[in-house]
């Protein structure tokens, strides 16, 4: 369902976008995103090249124009208010463009790179970088994990909603406490549960 | 909160990577030192479970909905040095798979939202906790702390905009600081709701943030690192600040003319800060109120979380 | 082979949840331990791999095949003693099906090009090939189980130990399930309320109550007996009750 497409943005595929090594990808991506951040703020031609090999790389990986675009259409309210108070300024609208495309174009880039590339590849790229291992392993738990929370947060939504018969801001924030809160404590038993499995397959820290 | 690509220049968010990447080597230093094997899992499925909680909804007004950050919850809940990995993780996991917050914001997002959340919210949190506090101190401490968390990441956030150039300070601060400190009630009340819950479940489960003494170390190597994040972007603003004060000195009598200033966007970083003595009376005072309101929600919710004596 | 020796485990707040708890597991049988909820039956199987108590005692109360599960041995009994836990989400923790089941292996020191081939050959015992780039997320719950008993093989385990291994599966998965595990050669103990599953496949029981074992012995014997499972919160299977002799 939606929500499952939303939490994972991988999209299964054979294109040689998806074919490519991780490490190439996210090198590639990274390059973009800084190439743009370090652009003048006119640079409207640089602009304008760099989101047409954006889209043609989206072509060519074959994955789904629409979910690309839901992806790029969830802008952060953040992101709005702090660029329309950049507007306030003299020269505020040639800095407001640039802020609204430059995000723009590196959004793309990054949604690219997840569409076209598993995760736990992605965690394999910064394991070895050298990224401290207790990093990558709490990563690599939290993404086994996420799944696994959503479906009891989802099902403990659902048994309080066919419970709840007065509907109202104050219930609503309760239900919502209780429900992270019970969410905190099964997450802590199956940590304890996790631990005792790793430990059975021989781990020592 | 998370700032996107493009908004901050590459100065500012180097500087701001390096501070950040110090303030986590320091708490992974601290939990492979101080955390028991046995709660290694811990912090990954805690990290699940703060980026779940994000999505749950707390309706405000007309469709719009509050959401908990986690920092400070997560300090209470697993200690302030695994917290710091918690929330690394979560913004990690937002930023590559969700591209919520720049790949070259990252460092910034991770420092007002990782490092500088957790160590203000520890800090706030083990001080008014002190080694006695019954339940109702303990919700008391964590909802101030969490909202101070919020003030605070957000006052960094907002340093690191002005100081990239994006938006002039006498804006932005006044915005972000206004904005959060509204939010920040939010996360408190949230946060305390959680751990009223919590604690009447699984009282054990609160004990984790508890100040060990080992980890007090640690604590005022987290708050020095918070505060010398929050003075590095700060400081170019702080020198003009002093002039700012004589201005309000000598024009205290005038206070009332003085409000036409601060509209007129002046591109003179040296200028703004000072540009109405007025604007910065009332920033001051708007934060004093801000936190005493603040602190009185936190306290009359922890007494209504607690009707009996905790 | 797996001996279990006056086993005796309470809990820190007091509460005894092993008494005396003796029997024996020659080398291939198939034994069943059934019993009420709050038994005792999971406590016991942690005991099995070392994972309880807390600190393993001077004289061990377990031994696995020649080797007794003393501090020093543990390593060793864990690898030989497989414990397949209950959740299937609690011990796929590994972000894919290959990386769980190369878990065990590469704790023990196996490195490529062994290590791959191993993953390979576990997954296709239990039937699962191909299936080593998978995310445990979208696995059905058999075959979750069964990635996890392929990480138990992989580990060369002599003895498997399965917690309610046909709880919550449809029952075409229980039938694999059972097909599975009369293939396989290792010694095997398994917990179980699925008393049909247990007149089909396990030619032996032990009926664990309140912390003792109260019957250890043919299982259409014991199970046919009413008064013992009324007694033991258990009931006759329907496969007993209905069927004939042919």
């Amino acid at each position: 369902m939606l929500r499952d497409r939303l939490l994972s943005p991988y999209q299964h595929g054979s294109s040689p976008l998806h074919r490519w090594p991780a490490r190439t990808k996210l090198g590639v991506a990274l390059a973009i995103v800084l190439l743009v951040v370090l652009l003048p703020r006119n640079a409207y031609p640089a602009y304008g090249v760099i989101g047409v090999a954006i889209v043609a790389a989206a072509l060519w990986s074959r994955v789904s124009r629409g979910q690309l675009l839901l992806r790029l259409a969830l802008v952060e309210p953040f992101a709005l208010g702090i660029a329309t108070l950049a507007l306030l300024r003299p020269g505020g609208t040639e800095l407001f463009l640039s802020m609204v495309i430059k995000s723009t174009l590196c959004l793309a880039c990054m949604v690219l790179l997840t569409a076209t590339t598993r995760f736990t590849d992605l965690l394999q790229v910064l394991w070895r970088l050298h990224v401290p291992a207790l990093l990558v392993t709490t990563l690599a738990l939290m993404h086994r994990y996420l799944f696994v929370l959503f479906d009891e947060m989802e099902r403990m939504q659902r048994a309080r909603r066919s419970r709840t018969f007065v509907a109202g801001k104050a219930s609503a924030w309760r239900s919502s406490a209780q429900v992270a809160a019970l969410l905190f404590v099964r997450a802590s038993e199956r940590a304890e549960r996790v631990y005792l499995a790793m430990c059975a397959r021989g781990w020592r820290n | 909160m998370h700032i996107p690509d493009g908004f901050l220049d590459l100065q500012t968010a180097a500087v701001a990577a390096v501070v950040a990447g110090l303030g986590i080597a320091v708490a992974l230093r601290d939990v492979k030192r101080n955390l028991p094997p046995r709660r290694v899992p811990l912090i990954g499925l805690a990290a699940a479970f703060v980026f779940a909680a994000q999505m749950l909804n707390f309706p405000v007004a007309a469709g719009t909905s509050g959401h908990l950050i986690g920092a400070v919850l997560a300090c209470v809940l697993v200690g302030p040095a695994a917290a710091v990995v918690v929330m690394t993780a979560v913004l990690v996991l937002q930023c590559l798979m969700f591209a919520d917050g720049g790949v070259t914001a990252l460092g910034a997002n991770l420092l007002n939202m990782a490092v500088i959340a957790p160590a203000v919210g520890h800090v706030v949190y083990s001080t008014l906790k002190g080694s006695t506090g019954g339940l109702r101190r303990t919700l008391l401490a964590a909802g101030f702390a969490a909202w101070c968390a919020t003030l605070v990441a957000s006052l960094a956030c907002a340093a690191q905009l002005a100081a990239s150039g994006t938006v002039p300070w006498s804006l932005v601060l006044p915005a972000m600081g206004g904005v959060h400190m509204v939010i920040g009630l939010g996360e408190a009340v949230i946060t305390m709701l959680v751990l009223a819950v919590v604690a009447r479940a699984r009282p054990e489960l609160l004990r984790a943030g508890e100040p060990a003494a080992a980890a007090i170390n640690s604590t005022t190597a987290f708050g020095l690192l918070a505060a010398l994040g929050l003075v590095a972007f700060v400081a170019p603003f702080a020198s003009s600040m002093p002039d700012g004060l004589e201005h309000v000195a000598e024009k205290l009598g005038f206070a009332a003319s003085a409000t036409a200033a601060h509209a007129a966007p002046l591109p003179d970083y040296a200028v703004m800060s000072l540009a109405g003595d007025s604007p910065l009376l009332s920033t001051v005072l708007a934060g004093g109120i801000g936190t005493l309101v603040a602190f009185a929600v936190a306290w009359f919710v922890a007494r209504a979380l607690t009707p009996a004596h905790a | 082979m797996l001996e279990v020796d006056r086993l005796n485990f309470s809990y820190s707040d007091g509460h005894v949840a092993l008494r005396d708890v003796s029997f024996r597991l020659e080398a291939g049988e198939r034994v069943a331990l059934i019993g009420p909820n709050g038994a005792g039956k999971s406590t016991l199987l942690l005991h099995l791999n070392g994972l309880l108590p807390d600190r393993l005692p001077l004289m061990p109360a377990v031994t696995a095949g020649d080797v007794p599960l003393v501090e020093a041995n543990v390593a060793e009994v864990r690898r030989r003693v497989g414990l397949l836990f209950q959740d299937p989400d609690d011990q796929l923790f590994c972000p894919t099906v290959w990386e769980d089941v190369a878990f065990g292996p590469q704790q023990l020191g196996q490195r490529e090009p062994q290590l791959t081939q191993r993953v390979e050959d576990s997954l296709a015992k239990v039937g699962l090939a191909g299936f080593a780039t998978r995310h445990p997320h979208h696995l059905s719950r058999g075959e979750k189980r069964r990635v996890c008993l392929a990480g138990l093989l992989a580990c060369d385990a002599s003895v498997l130990v399965l917690d309610e291994p046909t709880s919550d599966l449809d029952p075409r998965g229980r039938r694999e399930l059972m097909g599975l595990l009369t293939r396989l050669p290792a010694t095997q103990l398994i917990a179980t309320h699925d008393l049909e599953f247990v007149v089909e496949i396990c030619p032996r029981v032990i009926v664990l109550d309140r912390g003792r074992v109260v019957a250890d012995g043919p299982a259409r014997e014991l199970l046919n007996d009413e008064a013992l499972m009324l007694a033991h919160g258990l009931e006759r299977p329907h496969i007993l009750r209905h069927s004939h002799p042919h």
